[in-house]
């Protein structure tokens, strides 16, 4: 009776996404009950744009956290890629698709080439993404000179500010291809093997055949490319070209994944978990919004939230391990 | 200091050991760097009008001194192989103490100082028990701090700044000692001189080195390298105070935003002269005169280009592009080493 509780307890408790899941569900009740205007279709369609593009934010690091490695540069890419894109639309009349083309080429382009130097160099990713985020934040100010771009396409905005049906916004339509095709990529694909091999073990994969430097290259092209996207979907919803975008997203980046189970020495990763992450710190945001707590107070949540995530995966890879352990004395 | 026995695989980044003293100058970042200021202060002094005006020595000056500190700040806990997000945090949040200490409970400047510097050392405190305590390597921990300690100073501060200082304060910020040089820059110089000292002579500075180099060997030679962690994420703390206590001093303010979002402003300089001078950010080997020269250079390039007329912002993406260049002459150097058996 107590091995099958503890078998099922353990099973729950391996699920990464299970434990956030059940929090965002608790936490969605809790404020709708205490706050109903919670659940009014504006304020949803305002939480699900902001969730639909931090989590394409948050899939842009964990793709990194899964290597075992950090992106600093992410937001620097996401800025420097939408500052590109009205740019070339305002300044040169480039047609919309090719802009977004341009764009997210940009954005692989910066992902690949710090990838390149990461793994020709096998210097920390940290000091080559500082570099990185320095260097593509500079060119972004150097353009712009810290005044936005506002030639944004109609089509572009509408496209920030429609609803598929109801209170969801659009916005969410790349959220959730850019989900299903990372969860694709890390369980079905070669490449996201590779990768959360290379983060669990870089030593074991490379002598298991795994090719090093084409993994982190391309690892960081994906983080780069979905930097991208999520600069775009900003200028989309911000209708407005702004060279700060991408200043705030390196907590966040990191908070959803850990919230979501991810572990920062790499090899373990959770799209659900990291998507209930995005949902959690979402609905914490927006919760103190309604109950007109400061707003400065997010900024504590938020770190708050991550000491309590990195606590909880703590003692849950303990108890795993422990369980586990019992299990092979038995 | 490291141990690094001759037949073990050479752990990439270590010390030069088996070399003359002599050669070993010789191939150092200080020796090269300081090469390269002078050449650089040459072409600038002659190509540049103005350069050389006593005012433009100054303000150079006076910001060497100021990044010098913010990169000890970082070198003191990169000596672990760890690293401290939160350095903008705690040297605003110090600042801003400072500035609620004086202006709002009057209390003189020289409390109010050390009080502050006291504070950004128990902020280090914080940050040094939690990663030592929790296992988490000090990224993820000082990356949620920084949001912490940010957070509950913008809070309590409303965001706004302290600018009713006792004049002393912004007296001393526009002082000059001799002619041409600010205070600011002499504090950082005896800073740099007492860490010298410290690290070369105190048992608690070559124990830090020693628990960097190898956190294994350290522990098992009877050093509590717990402690000594905690002991640098304090110093860390306490250095990064004192910047931020020189920034209001130079602002005549104590402003919230004057580390930036996060105080993430701070980043670039704090990895960059730590690494241009040649501490290894894999822990064991600190340079602080080496921090002090990449300060040096760091300043002496900004102020060349922006005579140049090179756009400020521009230059932001200069020195991530010169982060680049000395973490990848660094490495290139020590390949160069290892296969001529030096290292």
């Amino acid at each position: 009776m107590a091995a099958t509780r503890d078998s099922a307890l353990t099973r729950a408790f391996d699920n990464d996404w299970i434990g956030p899941g059940l929090v965002s569900l608790i936490a969605v009740v809790a404020i709708s009950l205490a706050q109903p205007a919670f659940l009014s279709p504006f304020n949803i369609f305002v939480l699900m744009s902001a969730i639909s593009v931090n989590m394409v934010i948050a899939l842009g690091q964990l793709v990194i956290i899964g290597l075992g490695q950090m992106n600093l540069a992410l937001g620097s890419i996401g800025g420097l890629v939408a500052i590109s894109f009205v740019g070339v639309i305002e300044r040169y009349g480039i047609p919309v698709p090719l802009a977004l083309a341009f764009a997210l080429g940009i954005g692989i382009a910066a992902g690949m080439s710090g990838g390149y130097i990461i793994a020709r160099t096998m210097i920390s990713a940290f000091i080559i993404t500082l570099a990185g985020l320095q260097i593509f934040k500079g060119i972004n100010l150097g353009i712009t000179e810290a005044q936005p771009f506002y030639g944004v396409p109609e089509a572009v905005k509408a496209f920030g500010q429609a609803s598929v049906i109801g209170p969801l916004p659009w916005l969410m339509v790349p959220m959730m291809i850019c989900s299903v095709a990372m969860w694709y990529l890390f369980n079905r694909m070669r490449i996201g093997r590779h990768i959360l091999a290379m983060g669990s073990n870089p030593h074991a994969a490379e002598l298991s055949g795994i090719d090093a430097n084409a993994t982190i290259i391309w690892a960081h092209g994906i983080s780069g490319l979905l930097a991208a996207i999520a600069g775009l979907m900003l200028v989309a919803r911000l209708q407005i070209g702004q060279p700060t975008i991408g200043d705030d997203w390196l907590i966040s980046s990191f908070a959803a994944p850990v919230i979501g189970g991810a572990v920062l020495t790499g090899g373990r990763v959770s799209v659900a978990g990291t998507f209930f992450g995005v949902v959690i710190i979402a609905i914490i945001t927006q919760g103190l919004v309604m109950f007109n707590i400061d707003p400065f107070v997010v900024q504590i949540v938020l770190g708050a939230l991550i000491l309590w995530a990195v606590a909880v995966n703590r003692l849950r890879e303990m108890r795993i391990a422990r369980v586990q352990a019992r299990g092979a004395g038995a | 200091m490291a141990h690094a026995g001759a037949d073990n695989p050479i752990p990439p980044g270590s010390a030069p050991r088996r070399m003359s003293s002599g050669m070993r100058l010789l191939l150092g970042n200080e020796f090269g760097l300081a090469v390269l200021i002078l050449l650089t202060v040459a072409v600038f002094a002659l190509t540049l009008d103005g350069f050389t005006s006593p005012f433009s020595i100054y303000t150079i000056g006076r910001q060497i001194g100021i990044d010098t500190m913010i990169g000890l700040a970082m070198m003191a806990v990169i000596v672990t192989g760890g690293l401290d997000l939160s350095v903008g945090a705690i040297g605003v949040c110090s600042a801003m103490l400072f500035g609620w200490l004086m202006q709002v409970m009057g209390v003189p400047v020289p409390v109010a100082v050390p009080v502050a510097v006291l504070f950004g050392a128990s902020l280090g405190f914080v940050n040094g028990f939690t990663v030592v305590m929790s296992g988490v390597h000090s990224f993820i921990i000082t990356l949620a701090s920084m949001s912490i300690f940010f957070g509950v100073m913008i809070f309590l501060t409303r965001a706004a700044a302290f600018n009713g200082l006792p004049p002393q304060v912004q007296a001393f910020g526009k002082m000059r000692v001799l002619p041409g040089i600010s205070p600011l820059l002499l504090i950082a110089v005896a800073v740099c001189a007492a860490l010298v000292v410290f690290y070369r002579y105190s048992t608690l500075g070559r124990q830090m080195l020693a628990a960097g180099a190898n956190a294994r060997a350290a522990e098992l030679s009877g050093i509590r390298t717990g402690r000594v962690i905690v002991a640098c994420h304090m110093l860390t703390g306490l250095l990064a105070a004192i910047a931020g206590l020189m920034v209001t001093a130079r602002t005549g303010a104590a402003v919230p935003s004057m580390a930036g979002q996060l105080g993430q402003d701070w980043l670039l300089p704090a990895f960059l002269a730590p690494v241009l001078g040649g501490t290894l950010l894999s822990g064991g080997r600190v340079s602080v005169i080496g921090t002090l020269l990449g300060a040096t250079f760091i300043n002496i390039m900004t102020s060349g280009l922006l005579l140049m007329r090179v756009g400020e912002f521009w230059i932001l993406a200069f020195l991530g592009v010169m982060l680049l260049i000395a973490v990848l002459a660094d490495r290139t150097r020590q390949v160069f080493l290892t296969s001529r058996g030096m290292i």
